[in-house]
This record gives C-alpha cells, sequence and structure tokens, in this order.
C-alpha cells in the first residue's frame, strides 16, 4: 500500500509539473526542465524543431522507453481499470468545450453514439488539432528557414508552412487548413484556415464549420519537450475561443511509416450490422 | 527497499499512461464488450498485417473438444513495429499462443486483442486497452 501512495504521490509530482509547463505555453514564461539539454537552434538562431515527435505524450526518451513497457494507454490487464484517454477523450479536469447549446447537443449524441460516426473511421484524415494531439502514431517536422513542412504517419498527410506568408485569397476547403507560420520569438505561431467542416477538433463529435479558424504555437522548451497551444475559433458552433495544451515530445530513432487506412476498413460496415441487428451499444 | 522503488516507479508509469491520449482508429465501445474479457489459448492460422487494424486467427478448442477459428483485431503494422513486433518472427502460423481480450458484441467468434503471450512465454500488446476511441467516461462537453 505504501508503494501505491508513494508511486501516487510522485505520479501527481509529476503530473503538476507538466502542467505548470504547460500552462506556462505562450504566455512569455520560461520553463526549465530539470537536466534537460539545450534547445537545438537552425543557421537563422531560431529553435530547430526538426526531428521526429510523439504528441500526446510527456514521457523523455525514445519510443521503446516511453511506450513498450506498458503500451500505449496503460497495462490493459485489469479490464475494471479506468478507461484510457484516447484523442476522442475528454481529459480529466480540463473545462467542458465551449459549443452554442444546440451544437452541444450535438457532440453530446455522438458521445452516446460511442463515437461511430467518426470521420476517421472512414478512413478521412483526422484533421487539426487532432492529428497534432494523437499519441499512438509518430510525427515528422523539416524545418527550413523559409517553410516548415510536418508529416503526420496517421492517415499519411502532411502540412506544407510558409513562413512570414498571407493564406492565399483562394482557398479550397480542406482537413489539414492552410498553413502560415511566423515566430514570436522562440516560438513558432502557425495560423490555419481554410477547413472544410469534416473533421473533429479533439474528442467525440467535437464538429466544426468552414469556418473554423486555428492558432497553433509550438515552443521548444529543450531538446525533448515542444509545448503546443492550440486555440480554436468557431463563431458558427463555439461561444467562445476554445484552448487546449499539451505536449509534443522528441522521439530520436523513430521513423515514420506508411498508414494506408483504406486498405482493409471493415469498421464502417460493423457498425451498419450492429445497427441494423439491434446489437445494443449506445450510451443511454 | 529496491524492489519497492521499481514497483512504485512501474506505478507512476501506469498512472501516467492513463492521462495519455492515445488515438484508436475507431471506437472500441461500439464493436467491443469491456464487459466480457476473454482469454483464449489455440493454434494461430493466420495474420493479416493490414491498416487501419491487424487481425489473427486462432484455432481454438470448445468444452466439446470441436475446433473453433475465432478473428482477432488489434493495432496496424506501424503501430506493432513499433511495439517490437517483427512480421513472421515474433508470432508465425502454427504457433501456440494465448490471448487476452473482449468479446464482439455481435456474439460472433471475434474479439479484440490486448495481450497475447507467445509460445516461448513472452508477453507482447498487439492492440490498446478497452474502451479506447469510444468517448471515454465523459463527453468532451458540459452535460447540463
Amino acid at each position: 500500500m505504501r508503494v501505491f501512495f508513494v508511486a501516487a504521490a510522485l505520479a501527481i509530482g509529476l503530473w503538476q509539473v507538466s502542467t505548470f509547463a504547460q500552462t506556462a505555453t505562450g504566455r512569455g514564461t520560461t520553463t526549465k526542465a530539470p537536466a534537460a539539454s539545450a534547445v537545438p537552434r537552425g543557421s537563422d538562431g531560431k529553435p530547430d524543431l526538426t526531428g521526429v515527435w510523439q504528441g500526446g505524450s510527456t514521457q523523455r526518451g525514445n519510443w521503446e522507453e516511453t511506450n513498450g513497457g506498458v503500451g500505449v494507454g496503460g497495462s490493459g490487464r485489469n479490464p475494471s481499470a479506468p478507461v484510457v484517454l484516447s484523442s476522442n477523450d475528454r481529459p480529466a479536469g480540463r473545462e467542458g468545450a465551449p459549443y452554442q447549446p444546440w451544437a452541444a447537443q450535438k457532440v453530446l449524441e455522438a458521445f452516446n453514439r460511442r463515437g461511430i460516426d467518426d470521420p476517421t473511421s472512414l478512413c478521412l484524415p483526422a484533421g487539426l488539432p487532432r492529428t497534432v494531439m494523437l499519441g499512438l502514431f509518430p510525427q515528422q517536422i523539416i524545418q527550413t528557414p523559409k517553410q516548415i513542412v510536418i508529416l503526420y504517419e496517421y492517415m499519411n498527410v502532411f502540412r506544407v508552412i510558409p513562413m512570414n506568408a498571407k493564406h492565399p485569397d483562394d482557398l479550397i476547403p480542406s482537413y489539414m487548413g492552410n498553413s502560415v507560420g511566423h515566430w514570436e520569438g522562440d516560438t513558432l505561431v502557425v495560423d490555419v484556415v481554410g477547413f472544410n467542416d469534416k473533421t473533429w477538433l479533439a474528442g467525440t463529435g467535437t464538429f466544426h464549420s468552414d469556418e473554423l479558424h486555428v492558432a497553433e504555437r509550438y515552443t521548444r522548451v529543450d531538446k525533448d519537450q515542444i509545448n503546443y497551444e492550440v486555440t480554436m475559433e468557431d463563431p458558427k458552433v463555439l461561444t467562445k475561443p476554445w484552448v487546449l495544451r499539451s505536449t509534443i515530445m522528441l522521439r530520436e530513432g523513430t521513423r515514420l511509416e506508411e498508414y494506408i487506412c483504406a486498405e482493409n476498413n471493415i469498421d464502417p460496415e460493423r457498425y451498419e450490422n450492429l445497427l441494423k441487428d439491434g446489437i445494443k451499444f449506445i450510451r443511454q | 527497499m529496491a524492489r519497492r522503488i521499481i514497483e512504485a516507479c512501474l506505478l507512476v508509469v501506469v498512472l501516467w499512461c492513463l492521462a495519455t491520449p492515445g488515438l484508436a482508429h475507431h471506437s472500441f465501445g461500439a464493436e467491443y464488450d469491456a464487459n466480457q474479457p476473454m482469454t483464449l489459448t489455440g493454434v494461430l492460422t493466420k495474420i493479416e498485417w493490414t491498416n487501419p487494424h491487424s487481425h489473427f486467427y486462432l484455432d481454438v478448442k470448445d468444452n466439446k473438444g470441436n475446433v473453433v477459428n475465432w478473428k482477432f483485431e488489434g493495432y496496424g503494422p506501424g503501430v506493432l513495429y513499433r511495439l517490437g513486433w517483427k512480421k513472421d518472427v515474433t508470432m508465425k502460423p502454427g504457433d501456440t499462443v494465448t490471448v487476452f481480450g473482449w468479446r464482439a458484441r455481435d456474439g460472433g467468434n471475434w474479439a479484440h486483442s490486448r495481450e497475447i503471450t507467445l509460445s516461448g512465454g513472452t508477453k507482447m500488446f498487439f492492440g490498446p486497452p478497452s474502451g479506447t476511441g469510444d468517448g471515454g467516461n465523459s463527453p468532451a462537453v458540459e452535460v447540463r
């Protein structure tokens, strides 16, 4: 029992450190992680974000060290243990998303349907910021002074982010949006518009309209960690900007793999059969 | 003392992971029943290394001695690779393995796999925990 309390105390301590680090993001404060090495910089003196990274994690180390032991999401040996958070889940302690009442009802309906309407179950791109914050698949950042490219293994999508540029005036609706970047001190700020209305933001049913505007802030606080802050605005469905913070951790030695989701996607058909056969899975 | 420190560290990792977002391609809760955990031992007949999910098949003897072929779902190839799986090496047709997972809601011979005990005794994860991807314990919006 004592072991459990020691572990719990350590875990809470780590959580608080992490929460502080995340809260500090984008507010002009500097977070110093213990025993962390310096931020690599490019020839222009800006932080160099080049590397393979894992979103949705707070742990330092390579992929095997940080994911191999218990696997993504916990031990799984105890089916009665609390449900592990996925990118579809609402993290504990986080405020509810600021949806307009009619829109909140729609989000709730999707939750009660256990996420079977998730666009990714049709192998469509996960959109932003979901693609950035998910933890099961790595993302690779390739940075040059004039443009930054981010490759995501999940759904094999990419973003090209020109620096100090304006959005084109002939945008077409897209899943990942049109991104432009600039530096504010050591923080990379990325502005994204030009979305379609076919993705979920962060959590089951968190839909949006084509007026979605996403503003991201990437602050590499040391060699291993980027603090990520994202602000979502959508006057059609939200009552105010929705702000989320998480961390993106360096995974040296990891390579991106192919992910061709349409190869063997049998889930939509299974959902149809569940509904047709009257199998009870919907939350009441 | 050293053992207690190790145990404490392991618990930290477990508690930590409970707060770590992952991602499933689809809803566990719709297709599988977290209230039906099951452990089956059988002979591997086939593995499909496919996205978005891999599958493998086991010949399992039921109580009457009849052999039934079960289908198990798990992570796609990229995730399996990062968990240490090697195609055609880690697990091969003909191997006797034990699988822990959760049964499909439709009652078929189909389950969501979590942990596999290989023929040599090594335990490895093949799929995510129960509940992944179905929305968690509470919706993203406040319920009033």
